[in-house]
């Protein structure tokens, strides 16, 4: 199960502290690191990866360099600020006010991951697509990878590959566990899988 | 809820949910009249680490208390890997054992038996992976961590393995283990043809239920308690190495 990553980058602890405890009570958040000033930030983010970072309005001033090479960071971005609303910059994904009570800023961070479920995390990550749902009917059937490549004019490769993208998005490795999923889905009916004849 | 001060037989006549914690805290029935607290006392277990587990188990909107950190990630340890074994050795080959008995006297055909007992194998193997890599690689690498964080001085190497090395990794692609048990399930309530028996069938679904809760319960325990302790550690320590 992939869950939304969180860098917290502040200089209070108490508000640090005060967030990690929101999120943990959000299902599907994790908070990876937390930070108190610029330069451990701009250090880790020139490694690492982070789906949101949370960060106070003096270091996001600090680290404006970072945001003008890297704009993709500011969609990723939820500014902890005291500036009124109107006041607080329109590039960031969403800004947090320390004076607000932990259901407002539960509802911001919820808002903004359903938010991005709904535009591709969600699909890509349970559901499958037709060709894949093509893939595991065959395996069901009792087809080898190389017997699928041959019908699908697919390379062995590319089968192999489809089979493990099949097993992240499920959770289910092994052969018979798929010819389950796809009997339960209606990927393929009981009769198909039990009367065919052996080969 | 279940409280420190609330008497544990009281507790768990109110919340039979709570019953397969005690094996795995090996703690005996016979509590009198002793509170949660001194029960837990009595048999060398961490109250605070008990009642954040009870009250896991019995909430399913579960969220850890706001400081875990009175308990240490030893006890953590300890509690998972007698999770695990109970799995193991008491509740898979349970089911196995029903599941075979109730194909050996049905009327499906050799294809359909074969189907539901293949999975089973195969469910089996995965099973014993998953907790294979958790015991011999996830839990030693928790049980050196909390050891180093205690040390002045961690090990280098240690502290060099962490700039490679993180739960995180760990946490992203940690499998679902009741998926396909769910899945068979189904399979059985809604595709295969009915079985003969009849309370062995629901006496398998019910296992199958009780088991999937507690795998969903134990995934909870490991995401949400032990891997933000764990990742909290880590940074600790990565502090420590960068300050040094």
């Amino acid at each position: 199960m992939n869950r939304a990553g969180f860098i917290l980058a502040m200089e209070s602890y108490l508000l640090r502290k005060g967030l990690v405890t929101v999120l943990n009570h959000i299902p599907g958040t994790m908070v990876l690191r937390e930070f108190n000033e610029a330069a451990q930030l701009i250090e880790f983010l020139r490694k690492e990866h982070t789906d949101y970072l949370m960060v106070s309005q003096s270091i996001f001033e600090n680290v404006a360099g970072l945001f003008i090479s890297e704009p993709v960071l500011l969609d990723k971005t939820i500014l902890v600020t005291d500036l009124p609303p109107e006041r607080v910059s329109g590039n960031v994904q969403a800004s947090i006010h320390p004076g607000e009570g932990k259901e407002v800023i539960t509802g911001k961070i919820m808002k903004i991951l359903d938010s991005k479920n709904m535009n591709s995390a969600q699909i890509s990550s349970f559901e499958l697509t037709p060709r894949e749902k093509t893939i595991v009917r065959l395996v069901s059937m009792g087809y080898t990878n190389k017997q699928i490549a041959e019908q699908l004019f697919l390379s062995t490769h590319t089968v192999i590959t489809h089979r493990k993208n099949i097993s992240n998005k499920l959770g289910i490795k092994s052969a018979s566990g798929l010819t389950i999923y796809a009997i339960v889905n209606n990927i393929i009916t009981i009769e198909e899988v039990t009367s065919k004849p052996a080969r | 809820m279940i409280s420190k001060e609330m008497s544990m037989g009281r507790a768990v006549l109110e919340h039979h949910q709570l019953l397969p914690l005690f094996a795995r805290f090996n703690i005996r029935m016979g509590f009198g009249e002793m509170s949660v607290e001194e029960v837990c006392q009595a048999h060398d277990v961490n109250a605070d680490f008990f009642m954040e587990i009870a009250n896991a188990y019995l909430d399913d909107d579960y969220a850890p208390h706001e400081d875990l950190s009175h308990f240490s990630l030893g006890a953590v340890v300890e509690y998972l890997t007698a999770t695990h074994s109970y799995y193991l050795n008491v509740a898979l080959p349970r089911i196995e054992s029903q599941i075979h008995q109730l194909l050996d006297h049905s009327d499906l055909s050799e294809k359909e038996k074969q189907l539901v007992s293949g999975f089973f194998n195969d469910y089996k193997k995965d099973f014993l992976t998953h907790i294979s890599r958790e015991e011999q690689e996830i839990l030693p690498y928790i049980l050196e961590l909390e050891m180093q964080s205690l040390k002045i001085r961690p090990d280098q190497n240690f502290l060099d393995r962490l700039t490679t090395y993180s739960i995180r990794e760990f946490a992203q692609e940690h499998d679902r283990l009741e998926t396909s048990l769910k899945n068979l399930s189904k399979l059985i309530v809604k595709f295969l043809p009915p079985f003969q028996d009849q309370e062995l069938c629901i006496r398998v679904l019910r296992d199958l239920a009780e088991l999937v809760k507690d795998l969903v319960d134990h995934a909870d325990m490991e995401d949400k308690v032990l891997i933000p302790q764990v990742v909290e550690l880590e940074n600790q320590l990565i502090q420590k190495g960068t300050d040094s």
